[in-house]
């Protein structure tokens, strides 16, 4: 790196890609969301439309909210508080952008091929081999790039923050390619029975070795800054990331525990969904220990106020996980709504929140400007926090309704007249969270394209 | 503990490789030497390709094929077994059940009910919000529906060798004229059931539940006035039932329970026992008699003791 480049104002041209990025996808994830949430309630009114059936729609919501909002949002903070924590830049602005293209060409890929009906067929894992490999090689360069500028540190110590985002990339880049099964490029799968236990290892991973992690990484370097205190206890930092990688990785199977898996297995999936109590609560003891007295200062800033709410969101989300895989309670849970619920409060609920949180919060410190809308951010705060409060609500009902009906042996077909109405009231609460998307896409572009003082 | 770039990157990679190795390989080892269960046989090519058109449409997100111990309401007559998934590449469990599961779908209907209901779910399900798959073109909804008609291997075969035995004789009556095929239908029904009248009287509250289970179960093939003229109509043969031709013909109330009860094999007509309870049947059974048929034995003899709930 040349002494000129060294002293000049830093731009986080990476930081600032992935944030656009999360931004515009949020706005079409969503959108596909409210759309699949539409057709439950009129099948017919996108009829002979095959591109958007309902099928191919679920599948692209589900992967722009993974891969097009929530991680590049979590991406985002990360590039920019990564250098920052080991008093460095980033290894290579150059190799990020390339990244922040690829990722943007494998999600339009991804948008088109599902739509177009090339699908493998395995929930989060339906892109085509193609576009496997192209996320493969953007969590390589992500790693690369990182342990890089872990290399040229001038901070001797790693924060936890640094901690979950190396494991986060490099984790999620094994287990992708493995649950991708991409030695078999045309079906992405393995046959029957393996077949399930390798996707439900690879989904719940999804969660447990990607959002959890930057999210955790997140909140780990936003609540101490936003409050001015130092973290509580490293001490339960080292427990809640050892016993994350350790827990979170074994509990895939308690998706199938209905299904003839060997019982061991579904013995190790129950003890170890309880288990993760340990690294949740790890993890908010130190959280909400750091803030504790302190909430005036997250809720003056309103990427605090994102990140402290996806805490909470993670409380919830993890008790009622493990509750969830108690095979009595999944007696009620399994195959319906309750899991619809449940997906969307951890995915929007805590990692969305956290994701926007930490845009909320690098933004102006990484453009050196305020934020275009204090209040705008605060209404999207509002709409997504109402929109995925009511979610929870509804579809948790939902899921009781139809559950409840089936063990008292009531037919499918005779259970979808009695949650029509609250579909109808999803499809209501959808439009709010759209709403909330387009929104925050608003505000962050313009703050992003607000004419600069300091980096012009 | 000093995290160290190394303690961080050696350490997470040797867990990770620990869990591989302990809930994948290992399981691996046992559950890919399963053999095939009693009713696996392997699929056709055109069986292959359906499946191929099923996961292209995502019906995954919507249909399990994974019937549960607890699944005793959903008409399970047999709890899925891992041989029979031994072909499944990817195996297609589903997550989330808008619809109903499918793994022993083959044979539970007739190819034209399937035409029809994928053309658009609601011509032969009128509640269903399932999407229409006009789009996908003829030629595919018919490779589509032999995948579906194959869904239960051998149980499938049997079924599907039944509705083609009995849609022969079906079609043989329906050609023959009204007078014919109403004394084909009648005929199969046990005798037992064609002498017992509607045991409940005719009332302006059973009709009016009547009338609600027609629109919600039957309108889509018989048609708002049971002239068989349903939306579902050009797409079944032999055609819906027109219930005007039932009237002089020696029609009870127990043909037509058993009839919706236990629905006739080898036509479109479902049965709805597992849909409908008792009296359900019944009050659907008086509305197409009293408005369609204009013809009912409702309270008539030989009566019962009257239910106690009757004024």
């Amino acid at each position: 790196m040349s002494n000129a480049m060294a002293t000049s104002p830093e731009k986080h041209l990476t930081a600032r890609g992935f944030c656009i990025t999360s931004a515009c996808w949020m706005a079409v994830a969503t959108f596909m969301g409210l759309l699949g949430a539409i057709e439950l309630v009129a099948p017919d009114l996108t009829e002979n439309l095959g591109w958007i059936v309902f099928g191919r729609v679920r599948p692209i919501h589900v992967n722009l909210v993974l891969f097009g909002f929530v991680t590049p949002g979590l991406l985002s903070a990360a590039y920019y508080f990564v250098p920052k924590l080991l008093r460095t830049r980033l290894y290579s602005e150059k190799l990020g952008l390339v990244t922040v293209i690829t990722w943007n060409l494998a999600l339009v890929a991804g948008v088109a091929t599902l739509a177009a009906g090339l699908s493998q067929g395995r929930e989060y894992a339906e892109l085509i081999w193609p576009i496997d490999m192209a996320i493969v090689i953007a969590f390589g360069l992500i790693f690369f790039n990182l342990i890089m500028t872990v290399k040229q540190r001038n901070e001797p110590l790693l924060y936890v923050s640094v901690w979950y985002v190396l494991a986060a990339a490099l984790l999620t880049g094994v287990t992708f390619a493995l649950g991708n099964v991409v030695w078999q490029p045309d079906s992405g799968a393995l046959v029957g029975i393996p077949d399930a236990i390798l996707l439900w290892f690879y989904g719940h991973n999804i969660f447990g070795l990607l959002l959890t992690p930057l999210s955790a990484a997140v909140a780990y370097y936003v609540i101490p800054r936003a409050c001015r205190a130092p973290l509580y206890s490293h001490t339960l930092s080292l427990l809640g990331f050892w016993s994350l990688i350790v827990i979170y990785t074994h509990v895939g199977t308690h998706h199938l525990l209905q299904v003839p898996v060997p019982t061991w297995l579904k013995v190790v999936a129950i003890v170890d969904s309880i288990a993760m109590v340990i690294p949740v609560m790890a993890f908010l003891i130190n959280i909400w220990y750091t803030a504790r007295g302190k909430l005036g200062e997250v809720h003056a800033d309103v990427g605090a106020k994102f990140v402290f709410t996806g805490t909470i969101m993670y409380f919830f989300v993890s008790i009622q996980g493990s509750m969830m895989a108690l095979p009595q309670v999944q007696r009620v849970t399994h195959f319906n709504n309750w899991v619809v619920a449940h997906a969307h409060i951890g995915v929007l609920g805590f990692a969305g929140m956290i994701a926007l949180g930490g845009l909320y919060y690098v933004l102006p410190r990484m453009t050196g400007k305020p934020l275009y809308s204090r209040f705008l951010a605060d209404l999207q705060y509002w709409l997504v926090l109402i929109g995925i409060s009511g979610f929870a609500i509804v579809l948790t009902i939902v899921g009781l309704i139809q559950g409840n009906a089936w063990l008292n042996g009531e037919t499918v077909y005779r259970v979808l007249p009695e949650i029509h109405i609250y579909y109808i009231t999803r499809a209501s609460l959808g439009v709010m969270i759209f709403c909330g998307a387009l929104i925050g896409l608003f505000n962050i572009a313009k703050t992003l394209l607000a004419p600069s003082g300091e980096n012009a | 503990m000093n995290m160290t770039p190394k303690a961080v990157v050696i350490g997470s990679l040797m867990v990770l490789t620990a869990v591989v190795l302990s809930v994948i390989v290992l399981p691996y080892a046992d559950t890919s030497k399963t053999t095939a269960s009693d009713i696996y046989r392997p699929r056709s090519a055109d069986e292959a390709a359906g499946r191929k058109i099923y996961i292209a449409n995502g019906c995954v997100y919507c249909h399990s094929q994974s019937i549960r111990s607890i699944d005793w309401g959903l008409g399970a007559e047999r709890i899925a077994q891992a041989g029979d998934y031994i072909q499944d590449r990817p195996i297609l469990l589903g997550s989330e059940r808008s619809g109903p599961d499918l793994s022993q779908e083959g044979g539970e209907h007739p190819d034209d009910w399937h035409r029809g209901h994928f053309t658009n779910p609601r011509y032969t399900r009128p509640l269903s919000i399932m999407p229409a798959f006009a789009f996908l073109g003829d030629a595919a909804i018919r490779v589509l529906t032999n995948y579906v008609q194959s869904l239960g291997f051998k149980n499938a075969d049997r079924r599907m060798a039944r509705q083609r035995r009995w849609k022969k004789s079906a079609v043989t009556a329906y050609e023959a004229g009204p007078e014919a095929n109403v004394k084909w239908l009648a005929d199969h029904v046990p005798e037992g059931w064609r002498s017992v009248p509607n045991p409940y009287p005719t009332s302006a509250a059973g009709l009016a539940r009547g009338h609600k289970i027609y629109q919600d179960f039957c309108l889509g093939c018989h048609g708002p006035v049971g002239d068989g003229m349903g939306p579902a109509q050009p797409h079944l043969y032999p055609p819906p039932l027109n219930f005007t031709i039932l009237k002089g013909r020696g029609i009870s109330g127990g043909i037509l329970y058993y009839q919706i009860m236990n629905g006739i094999t080898g036509t479109a007509m479902p049965y709805f026992k597992r849909e409908l309870e008792s009296e359900k049947i019944w009050d659907v059974g008086d509305y197409v008699a009293v408005y369609f048929i204009n013809q009912s034995d409702a309270n008539g003899k030989p009566r019962g003791i009257d239910a106690a709930y009757e004024p």
